[in-house]
């Protein structure tokens, strides 16, 4: 127990000294993943909205397809990567692999999924009335769309943050693409499954906390925008 | 306003096997106050959303005669584009978007481009105009059922459209919000909208009707008057 204590200080100092190689490892995560979430996001969305709003030949089998992807596991969305981006694979002539941008592509393709999930499921059980009435006032079909989004744009922000969430604590896919190379592509779950390896764990508990407030922040957060949601009785 | 008429001609459509509205014909003018009745489930609110442009019908005829113009009549997808800028549909229990009652009146006229100075100014006169300015900062939440329909009535009239379907609505409206839903409405005939209203009840003597529509099982049961092609002399 005085281990962990006195581990857990030094994590403390450690974060709060403003060490370059750790705040080096939390900027990439923080960079990496905000970029992923930024890219996938509207796309996700729009396409939410489209399975949501309109009827087409084999709706219910995309549907079934995205819900079934949320259940990969990053690891095998990683190998996926590594085949198609290494050397031998069909797009190794594009030199992304072990680079951040390969890591970006990994956390896209496993937040959009639950970004399209979450949104959908947010769009199927808002109410028809919103865009009908919108239409009726005149509202071309982009604006009566932009309307629609406005009016569920709690559970939306949901979505976002819960696939925010999901990324920037993955492992699997960061560390298969990436390469996990110290200052260029190593990240928080990276960074801590390393030196939880090595033995060395006052950087894994610094990087878990910080992981852990974030994750504290994005829950007080989703609390925050959910109660902005709440009908008033 | 424009004198015009519309002519619905065979309006059907299906719900899985289940015939929901069967060869109705109708026709409309501008000015018109029609009353439509009939049970629940008998087509009401599925051909207001067909005349609203908010529906395809399985078949159709749809023709339009401006004041000055041609009959004219054009595909669903043209027609539909036609209906949706002179057609405002109001449900049941009408949907107002989260904001103010503000924010909601004036949706329609930001849809039209107006600067924000002369926005405020419609919006403004508007509520005035149905003593509703008191409410004019008031979440839309906040409304009790008979505001929300006046609310609504008037967010539609403010977009200046040709026609106002209301879906019952007078349904769950006490007898003070009812007086002044007929006084809002009678204002809208006097300004040559065309309206249709649905309701269980007959209505009588509320509103001077210039059509009663009966609907039974998706078909017209009962019309008066029998106005079919008067305006249209082909």
């Amino acid at each position: 127990m005085d281990d962990i204590i006195s581990a857990s200080l030094q994590a403390l100092n450690l974060l709060f000294s403003g060490d370059s190689q750790v705040w080096r490892i939390i900027s990439v995560s923080f960079l990496v993943s905000l970029k992923a979430i930024l890219i996938a996001t509207l796309p996700a969305i729009a396409l939410a909205f489209v399975l949501a709003y309109y009827t087409f030949p084999g709706r219910r089998l995309v549907i079934t397809l995205f819900n079934t992807a949320l259940a990969i596991p990053a690891v095998v969305v990683g190998l996926t990567l590594y085949l198609l981006l290494s050397r031998s694979g069909p797009f190794g002539g594009l030199h992304l692999l072990f680079t951040q941008d390969a890591m970006v592509l990994g956390q896209i393709v496993l937040c959009f999924p639950l970004l399209v999930a979450m949104s959908h499921a947010s769009l199927q059980s808002s109410d028809q009335r919103a865009w009908e009435t919108a239409i009726t006032l005149g509202a071309a079909p982009f604006y009566a769309a932009i309307t629609v989004l406005k009016e569920v744009r709690f559970g939306l922000m949901a979505a976002v943050i819960a696939a925010f969430g999901r990324i920037i604590a993955e492992v699997g896919s960061s560390m298969m693409v990436g390469g996990n190379i110290l200052n260029h592509t190593r990240n928080i779950p990276t960074a801590i499954a390393l030196e939880t390896s090595r033995g060395s764990f006052v950087q894994g508990i610094a990087l878990g906390m910080v992981l852990l407030t974030m994750a504290l922040l994005l829950n007080f957060l989703l609390t925050a925008i959910q109660g902005k949601g709440e009908v008033i009785h | 306003m424009d004198n015009w008429s519309v002519r619905f001609n065979n309006i059907s459509i299906k719900r899985g096997s289940r015939i929901v509205l069967d060869g109705i014909d109708m026709q409309l003018s501008n000015a018109d106050l029609v009353l439509m009745t009939g049970q629940n489930g008998s087509g009401k609110s599925t051909l207001l959303k067909i005349i609203s442009g908010l529906l395809k019908p399985e078949q159709a005829q749809i023709s339009l005669l401006p004041h000055n113009g041609q009959l004219a009549e054009y595909n669903w997808s043209r027609m539909r584009r036609i209906l949706r800028q002179k057609v405002c549909y109001l449900h049941q229990q009408p949907y107002l978007f989260q904001g103010s009652v503000f924010d909601n009146v004036a949706y329609g006229l930001k849809r039209k481009g107006l600067s924000r100075e002369q926005i405020k100014q419609q919006v403004c006169r508007m509520l005035e105009e149905f003593s509703l300015q008191d409410l004019i900062n008031r979440d839309c939440r906040e409304l009790s059922g008979g505001e929300k329909q006046r609310v609504a009535i008037v967010r539609s009239w403010i977009t200046q459209p040709d026609m106002i379907l209301l879906d019952e609505p007078f349904s769950n409206m006490d007898k003070e919000s009812r007086r002044k839903c007929y006084t809002l409405i009678s204002h809208l005939c006097r300004d040559n909208i065309a309206l249709i209203l649905t309701s269980h009840d007959p209505l009588s003597g509320e509103l001077d009707f210039t059509q009663h529509i009966h609907l039974y099982q998706g078909k017209i049961t009962h019309k008066t008057p029998d106005t079919k092609s008067k305006k249209f002399s082909e």
